[in-house]
């Protein structure tokens, strides 16, 4: 794990505020602490262990457990390239390695400037799509690696013509 | 306005169809997750703010409306029209006034928009005619791309809570288990357990309190049925829980929703709270003193919370991992109280099946699987998307009726159903008639529903070790056989795909297969070698290529296989040169293009490309005895 | 009091008993690796499987079940050695030896077993941890929950939150101790008892100096019990000579 730089909690307390302080509400807090943050910092699973009333070691568990969590920061735009099977067959693999020559990251990493996080996801259920490769919140349906710089560079918003 | 009554229901209904009855041309534009990705939310605001403009929905009550998924992902953008019945495709904003003109108000067809029939060139209009909706049964979908998913009044004039105002009004609990076991309804997840078998148990269970759980999961790759049931029409699961639950006697209910569907957290939000306000949900629903209110619980991103006892693990806070069979979650499931857990497409079929009866539900399908079954048919097909057929359909009609056939017209090979769980089924079994049984004794298995159609130019080999590879890094990792079995697995496969197969692979294959069959914890574990055996069961040739040949028959192991040009097919166009990632082609427009094998990543991409088919593939073994 | 059969010995055992207590009370020896009695059963090693046979069913059909947490049920066949369990609990141990090559109890089950060596590829990085789960559940057991497992399938491991020095642990060396195959390491010197990479003072027998407990995990048991942190900081050997001395004050009556 990364250094990571002390957090302002007040985000934090709010989101635990909105859920019952028990167990049950774990996974729910850490999916808008993750929205919050854009990671789960050290300090703010800390005080969720102390405030639901679950060990820190299970925090930890559950954090490490499940792929939407990251524990080190990401990037501003998280690309994410569908890797379900109509995408693989269609493709999905070609438009990996095309963002490794682009942004010299491989899946689960994050360029220098935190600017982009690449990550393979399951199917994201567009597979008549395929391959979909999703930036920031906008979907790209029939992906092509020659279109790629269109896909980084559009990013959030942009013209839905593909 | 709350309904306090079933009498009042019915007046709601009655409202709620003047209402649509006066909308007197539809423009219903499909907004699902494929649509949306083609760019229909601009076309929608288009039209909307075009019929605004004019004046038309006060002048002839002309009414847009953006619907959930239509299931025919690859011609979106869709625009459906009523009561026209014609369906246009590939829609463009700069359609948007044309159609609004000619077809809307001049009642006649634009040709370039329709359907254009790949098996005869044929243009067809009609919505009911286009093969890939003629073919269709649609119960569990039987709103979807016809009511806007987040108007609950449009839902109700379409039928919505009719199923649930004749449970409450005039069925016992028991009488609607026993209706529901009448319609012989199986679980549409992939288990394919008896629905009322289920809920039975449930109810006999001792204690209070007890849930009713919709999974969500939707995993499968491949497979986006319950996405679309979740965005297109969230009250048909939200009707069907509330029926299940006054069956069982629960109160307290949870949609199970997968971190990657963040529209049907919306949707299924959005519903909630209407159904809520309509007193439909919640205390006291439609005045008939049951209490029962549904929470929203989003996944982590884990595909083995589909496993039921894993996703109640998951709703307590806890990691995903599954639990020993030997407890029933009808006695002991979410926080140890009886609890029945459904999916997205079960619960959807139960506001029809209660309304319209068991008996015409059981009239569909096959002996041992009746109804009918969504299915995401997707790959290498033509005609990809969403459907729902009457079990007992065969391959054959889904994948060449209305799939219409292989993409580019190559050779069918097989089609993988079932997901990670399931396997391929060859050309020979084509006209299997789908259903929960003959599936399974085809090496295969019903799953969610996913079907992904492969052509010619895929390498079975490559299919098993791409769902071992999606299993290594789905598996909990608590019990043996699945942890360290699909580790072991996959390295296996990743010396078969790069030539560096042994003899005793195949044999070793199986034995850990089995093992992994017997001795795993959960379905994940113990189907896991499923696609494994059934491509080893049916295209083991292509797995002796690989270890005694060195070489991929399909031409896609990048390791075994090699790319070239041939001289007598190339034209010159270029576009190998231009989607070559690596600059490993070289040619002048017009002239003879050439591959260099040293530079060369046989990534495929210019054999997808190249228009006159001049490019072929080789084995790399080959390469070596070349001078060059 | 169910009665049933462990290849073929009849025997009676309790309402509430699993597989494991009938083959025990049979004498048939079962092999498990994540199985410990006092904690509940957890069924993940998959080494105690067995086949079994119930009542209503068809004459050849069984059902292979882990023996240490599947329930016993009246007429109950069960059959520690068939051919497929064994091969089942050889492909297991096989596993378990690609993971652990180098760990003495896994090579000693295997060589039981009739498998000297494994056939499939060997970790590169050999660990000693089988992830049996004993360490967690132990320590959640006692209610500390100082460690637990982290990532999932091939990747998961034990460990501390952070992989840090965990805030919670007591230093009672639980997990070192019922580990199967030892790899939870710890340290003591000078006063001082040292696991997952954290400190603990010890507190020292008033009568003998001898260091007997940490403090934390005295502080611990204090809280849980009300017993008075003191008694926990005696070393057996004083609180035997407290009670001895006890005993001869007792005058033995009629």
């Amino acid at each position: 794990m990364t250094e990571q730089p002390c957090v302002d909690l007040v985000k934090a307390e709010a989101i635990l505020g909105k859920y019952p302080p028990a167990e049950p509400s774990l996974i729910q807090v850490l999916q808008d602490v993750q929205r919050a943050y854009n990671y789960l910092p050290c300090d703010v699973l800390v005080k969720v262990a102390e405030t639901l009333g679950v060990p820190l070691a299970h925090v930890f568990s559950v954090s490490t457990f499940y792929k939407a969590f990251a524990l080190d920061p990401q990037g501003d735009t998280i690309i994410k390239v569908c890797t379900g099977t109509a995408c693989h067959i269609r493709g999905a693999g070609q438009l990996v390695e095309e963002l490794t020559r682009t942004l010299g990251i491989g899946p689960d990493q994050t360029t220098g400037d935190l600017k982009f996080t690449v990550k393979t996801v399951n199917c994201v259920g567009a597979c008549a799509m395929a391959p979909v490769m999703i930036v920031g919140d906008k979907y790209w349906g029939n992906a092509k690696p020659a279109r790629m710089t269109k896909y980084l560079g559009k990013g959030k918003g942009g013209d839905d013509e593909n | 306005m709350r309904i306090e009554s079933i009498a009042q229901f019915a007046s709601l209904q009655e409202e709620s169809r003047r209402r649509a009855a006066d909308r007197r041309q539809q423009i219903m534009v499909c907004c699902g997750t494929g649509c949306l990705a083609s760019g229909s939310k601009k076309v929608a605001e288009a039209f909307a703010e075009e019929v605004a403009k004019r004046g038309l929905d006060a002048s002839v009550g002309m009414f847009v409306k953006t619907t959930g998924c239509h299931g025919f992902c690859e011609r979106g953008p869709l625009v459906a029209l009523l009561p026209s019945g014609i369906l246009y495709t590939k829609v463009k904003p700069s359609n948007v006034g044309q159609i609004i003109d000619k077809t809307v108000l001049g009642g006649e067809v634009i040709p370039s928009l329709t359907y254009k029939n790949p098996a005869d060139g044929q243009r067809i209009s009609a919505y009911a005619e286009i093969p890939f909706y003629k073919h269709q049964l649609r119960v569990a979908m039987r709103n979807i791309g016809r009511i806007d998913p987040t108007d609950i009044r449009d839902a109700i004039a379409e039928g919505a809570y009719s199923g649930l105002a004749k449970a409450l009004g005039e069925m016992t609990p028991e009488a609607v288990i026993e209706e529901v076991a009448i319609a012989g309804q199986r679980g549409r997840g992939g288990a394919g357990f008896n629905t009322a078998r289920k809920w039975r148990s449930c109810r006999r269970a001792p204690g209070d309190r007890r849930f009713v759980l919709c999974n969500g999961d939707e995993g499968d790759p491949g497979a986006f049925k319950d996405r679309s049931i979740m965005e297109g029409d969230p009250h048909s699961v939200l009707e069907g829980m509330v029926i299940g639950a006054w069956a069982v006697g629960a109160h307290e209910g949870f949609i199970y929703v997968r971190d990657e569907y963040p529209l049907a957290v919306v949707h299924l939000t959005i519903a909630m709270e209407q159904a809520r306000s309509y007193g439909l949900l919640g205390d006291n629903i439609m005045g008939s003193g049951f209490d029962f209110d549904i929470r929203i619980s989003r996944g982590g991103g884990a595909f083995v919370c589909g496993e039921s006892s894993a996703l109640m693990r998951s709703l307590e806070g806890k990691i995903g991992e599954p639990r020993a069979k030997y407890v029933h979650s009808t006695d002991k499931g979410l926080f140890d109280l009886p609890t029945v857990l459904n999916n997205v497409e079960t619960w959807a079929g139960i506001g029809a099946i209660i309304e319209r009866g068991g008996a015409w539900f059981a009239s569909m399908g096959t002996e041992r699987s009746k109804g009918t079954k969504a299915f995401s048919l997707v790959g290498k097909v033509k005609n990809t998307g969403l459907i729902e057929l009457p079990m007992g359909t065969t391959l054959r009609r889904i994948i060449f009726d209305i799939g219409g056939g292989i993409l580019g017209d190559r050779p069918f090979k097989a089609v993988q159903t079932g997901g990670p769980s399931g396997g391929c089924v060859p050309e020979a079994l084509l006209d299997l008639p789908v259903d929960y049984e003959r599936l399974t004794e085809a090496g295969s298995m019903m799953g969610s529903g996913g079907m992904i159609v492969m052509d010619d130019r895929t390498c079975m080999v490559d299919v098993a070790r791409y769902f071992l590879k999606f299993l290594t890094e789905e598996s909990c990792g608590k019990c043996v056989p699945c942890r360290e079995g699909l580790q072991q697995l996959l390295h296996i496969f990743d010396r078969l795909v790069e030539g560096r197969g042994r003899p005793d692979d195949i044999p070793a294959i199986e034995r850990l297969s089995r093992g992994m069959q017997l001795g795993s914890l959960c379905e994940l574990g113990k189907s896991a070698p499923n696609p494994v055996l059934s491509t080893l069961r049916y295209f083991r040739s292509e797995y002796e290529a690989h270890i005694f040949g060195k070489s991929c028959p399909a031409g896609i192991c990048r390791e075994l296989t090699a790319y070239e040009i041939v001289p007598d097919l190339c034209d010159g166009c270029h576009a190998c040169f231009k989607a070559c990632p690596v600059n490993a082609i070289t040619g002048t427009i017009k002239e003879l293009h050439r591959i260099h094998h040293d530079a060369c990543i046989s990534c495929g991409a210019c054999f997808d490309v190249c228009p006159t088919a001049a490019i072929r593939t080789f084995p790399k073994v080959e390469l070596k005895t070349e001078v060059v | 009091m169910p009665t049933l059969t462990v290849n073929g010995k009849k025997v009676t055992v309790g309402e509430d008993a699993v597989i494991l207590d009938a083959a025990r009370c049979a004498g048939v020896h079962v092999p498990t690796l994540c199985q410990f009695d006092g904690l509940e059963p957890w069924g993940g090693c998959r080494l105690c499987v067995v086949d079994m046979w119930q009542q209503g069913w068809d004459e050849n059909w069984f059902k292979m079940v882990t023996a240490c947490n599947h329930p016993v049920a009246e007429g109950m066949r069960v059959f520690t050695s068939s051919e497929r369990v064994l091969e089942t609990r050889r492909v297991v141990l096989d596993l378990l030896l690609a993971r652990c090559p180098e760990t003495p109890l896994i090579q000693r089950i295997a060589a039981e077993h009739g498998i000297s060596e494994t056939s499939y590829e060997v970790n590169p990085t050999p660990t000693d941890c089988i992830l049996c789960g004993l360490c967690t559940r132990v320590c959640d057991h006692i209610g500390v929950s100082a460690i637990a497992s982290v990532n999932r399938g091939w990747g998961r491991e034990i460990a501390p939150p952070f992989h840090q020095a965990p805030p919670d642990c007591i230093g009672c060396l639980a997990c070192a101790e019922i580990c199967p195959t030892r790899c939870i390491p710890y340290s003591e010197a000078a006063g001082s008892r040292r696991i997952w990479d954290k400190d603990f003072e010890m507190l020292r027998d008033p009568v003998t100096g001898e260091t007997v407990i940490t403090k934390a995990q005295a502080e611990h048991f204090a809280r849980r019990s009300g017993v008075p942190q003191g008694y926990f900081a005696t070393s057996d050997g004083s609180k035997r000579r407290v009670m001895a001395t006890t005993f001869t004050k007792l005058k033995v009556v009629g």
